[in-house]
């Protein structure tokens, strides 16, 4: 056992000396969850473009503004194409344009259009034309209310509107509210407490893909053979190498746990479920990592073909958007991938309230994953070490 | 010259000889982009099913059902009837419906009342835009009532008696609110994920080869091939020129790949042939560039693969390959436009959302300038060390 640690002291000092390694291992899993959290955190409501032009001498355009900030944040633009470009880019989902003679048209009693540009999917474009309807009609109730009150009480819908508008902040109106029925989400939560738990099980499984370069490099340099010119078994050295990744799988994920809590306020759910599926995840870690030192002939395939093969897995697993929004081929095609079974875990710790028991089934896979790998490993570096 | 030709050609024979270089080259990209395109297939359209349980089964809420299966909302929304609420909450969870809208007893008494009574939409988290549709469109409906409703109180409010409350109330009836949206076409064509991401994925993965090709440069320094070829009448410059014009091509004929494969299989849209095939070759100038100061800049094998992986990354995750850039806080997309694989999904975004052929000359001009100013940038650190 002696042996194994100092096998496993010697590939760690290794790893840590690496530069590259600390860049891949510290900066780059904290830098994707920053700019990751940062994409898919939801401001709330949608990205709007307004073209509204000067509304200081117009204040029925002002206030259709005004409404429409309840849609989503605002962007006031003053040229149309600017605006369409945007539209165009995917930077907003729709562009209002307030039309220039909307104050006279409205205090004359005319019916004024709204002309709007919804764009993005489908799905968006439906959500947004609704929601900006919403707003304008609200904007159109006290206008309505104004004129009504103007033509039967023989004044003008402009001296109408004060009180209109104070009385629609008064009257009881018929509202709608809405309310959530499904207790749990399929979904994690987003912004970094959704970067934070995919990006762990992304970084730490790719970094022990990639690490398994090191495994290679020290066959090819016949390290190992030298080692057992000592009375040293080849069990010892797998062993060795096993615990070296096992350390450093997990150190990293107590990095990411800890960026993600103190950093960003990233909260980890059930500290018990957390730590037993972080330990298992890193588990799973650990034979990717040893499958990849045992398979791969060259440190380069390793360390080129390991990422591709990292990030195609996070992708196929639901590290990289969530697997309730992809048909359902892809998903079961996704969970032949043990990422899918850890970001499953996640949401239920994270989303559902979920503890050990929860997640008992996806440990259970998870652990085979990792035995699976772990085994062939040690058979296949066990061959390459005696023959 | 023709030295270089032969250098390049030998490289090239030598990657295309390699299989991680076929793999990260042209397998990976291609797989890539196709998960992609497979996942989203279900994301880009739309509709919603919502459940209605009337309790009320007065005028005013069969009318609201009416407009709720109205043949303008078919195309949007399909209605499910619920004999209750149980019902509603079960067809929810069972994923027959999406949303649950709730008409209460007596609402269309009370729509007409001094205290109306509102309506519920039962949600379910997951499913945010089908409560927001379902709630939009009841919204809708129930808007013309309160500008009914308003339109009562303000003339009242104004000085007519309150005997006359019969009358308002039947002449509000026939009002329409003044202000409606109009959606106007937005001339442009929807960007797919298949069209953004396959273009990402093939920069990403050409990306790579600014760390196989230093590398090789330095491998070649190590095992003495450089000191031989500098035994022939050539200078190191030749050597450089011949690499980098191996890189350039593995850039161009592992875009083009993508591009071909992609347009044919997934439907992705790389925009006309002239502009998509500049920012092509602009981006893969830039590749070269990007090489040679990795060159410049490392002493040995170890770093220089330390450095390229390094820049490959930090620009990968700036330049928005992993995420949707348009969705990001204009802060990230400003950042984006510091990294030459920014502008070149820009130009390939412009491109494939229908803007015109001549959109592709300031990212193709911008590409070409960045790849001048990083050449420079090269030759100055190459001669600073060299003296």
């Amino acid at each position: 056992m002696r042996t194994a640690f100092a096998v496993a002291g010697a590939s760690l000092r290794r790893i840590v000396r690496d530069r590259t390694a600390v860049f891949f291992i510290v900066v780059l899993p904290v830098v994707i969850m920053v700019v990751i959290g940062a994409v898919v955190q939801n401001p709330g409501g949608f990205r709007i473009g307004v073209l509204a032009g000067s509304t200081s001498s117009r204040p029925l355009a002002a206030s259709l503004v005004e409404e429409l900030a309840a849609v989503g944040p605002l962007h006031t633009m003053t040229a149309e194409s600017d605006a369409r470009t945007a539209l165009r880019r995917g930077e907003l989902d729709a562009v209002v344009l307030v039309p220039a003679g909307l104050d006279t048209a409205l205090l004359a009693g005319d019916p004024v259009g709204i002309p709007v540009l919804a764009g993005g999917a489908e799905s968006t474009q439906a959500a947004v034309r609704s929601a900006i309807a919403a707003a304008v009609a609200r904007h159109a109730e006290r206008i309505q209310a104004a004129a009504f009150a103007a033509r039967t009480t023989g004044s003008t819908t402009a001296q109408q509107l004060p009180t209109a508008t104070a009385l629609q902040r008064a009257t009881p109106r018929i509202g709608i509210s809405t309310e959530n029925v499904v207790t749990g989400s399929d979904y994690l939560p987003l912004g970094y407490s959704y970067s934070a738990p995919t990006m762990l099980v992304l970084f730490v499984f790719i970094n022990a893909l990639a690490g398994g370069a090191a495994i290679v490099q020290t066959r090819q340099l016949g390290i190992y053979q030298r080692a057992q010119a000592a009375p040293i078994r080849v069990r010892s050295v797998v062993l060795g190498e096993t615990l070296c990744y096992l350390i450093f799988s997990l150190l990293q994920s107590v990095l990411i746990v800890a960026v993600g809590a103190v950093l960003f306020g990233v909260s980890w759910g059930d500290p018990l479920a957390a730590v037993v599926l972080i330990g298992t995840w890193a588990v799973v870690g650990t034979g990717a990592g040893m499958l990849s030192g045992a398979v791969f002939k060259t440190p380069d395939q390793a360390s080129a073909i390991g990422p591709v093969i990292g990030i195609a897995f996070a992708m196929l697993g639901g590290c990289m958007w969530p697997l309730a929004i992809v048909p359902d081929a892809v998903r079961t095609l996704g969970h032949i991938t043990p990422h899918a079974w850890a970001v499953d875990a996640w949401i239920t710790v994270l989303s559902r309230d979920g503890g050990v028991a929860d997640i008992a089934g996806n440990l259970a896979v998870l652990a085979a994953f990792a035995l699976g790998m772990l085994t062939l490993a040690s058979a296949v570096l066990q061959r390459r070490l005696t023959s | 010259m023709y030295a270089a030709l032969v250098i390049a050609a030998k490289d090239l024979r030598q990657r295309f000889r390699d299989r991680s270089a076929l793999i990260l080259g042209f397998v990976a990209p291609i797989a890539v982009a196709a998960l992609m395109s497979f996942a989203f297939s279900g994301v880009e359209s739309f509709h919603a099913d919502v459940a209605v349980i009337d309790n009320d089964r007065g005028r005013i809420a069969t009318a609201l059902r009416t407009a709720l299966t109205g043949p303008e909302l078919s195309g949007v929304l399909t209605v499910r009837e619920a004999d209750d609420e149980a019902q509603a909450r079960r067809m929810i969870d069972d994923g027959a419906a999406g949303a649950a809208l709730v008409i209460p007893a007596g609402f269309s008494a009370a729509a007409v009342g001094d205290e109306p009574i509102g309506l519920r939409v039962l949600a379910d988290p997951d499913e945010p835009l089908q409560a927001e549709v379902a709630r939009a469109v009841a919204d809708a409906y129930v808007t013309q009532l309160n500008a009914g409703r308003l339109s009562v109180h303000t003339a009242l409010a104004a000085g007519v008696p309150r005997s006359r409350g019969d009358e308002l109330a039947a002449a509000v009836a026939g009002l329409r609110l003044p202000e409606s949206l109009e959606s106007r076409p937005t001339g442009h064509r929807q960007l797919t994920t298949a069209s953004y991401y396959a273009p990402a994925m093939g920069i990403m993965f050409v990306l790579f080869a600014i760390g196989f090709t230093a590398r090789s440069y330095f491998i070649e320094g190590r095992s003495g091939t450089l000191e031989r070829i500098g035994a022939a009448p050539l200078r190191r410059g030749t050597v450089l020129l011949g690499k980098s014009l191996a890189v350039f091509v593995y850039s161009v004929v592992s875009l083009g790949t993508l591009a071909v494969v992609s347009s044919v299989a997934f439907d992705a849209r790389w925009g006309p042939l002239l502009p998509a095939a500049a920012l092509i070759v602009a981006m893969s100038t830039v590749l070269v560039a990007l090489t040679t100061l990795v060159v410049a800049v490392a002493r040995t094998e170890r770093q220089a693969d330390g450095f390229a992986t390094i820049i490959t990354f930090v620009l990968l995750l700036l330049g928005g390959n992993f995420v949707l850039i348009s969705q990001a806080p204009e802060a990230l997309r400003r950042l984006a436009l510091l990294t030459p694989n920014g502008w070149a999904l820009r130009g390939f975004t412009d491109l494939a959302t229908g803007a015109a052929a001549t959109s592709a000359i300031t990212p193709v001009l911008i590409l070409l300038g960045m790849a001048a100013a990083i050449g420079a940038l090269s030759a100055l650190v190459t001669c600073w060390r060299s003296t």
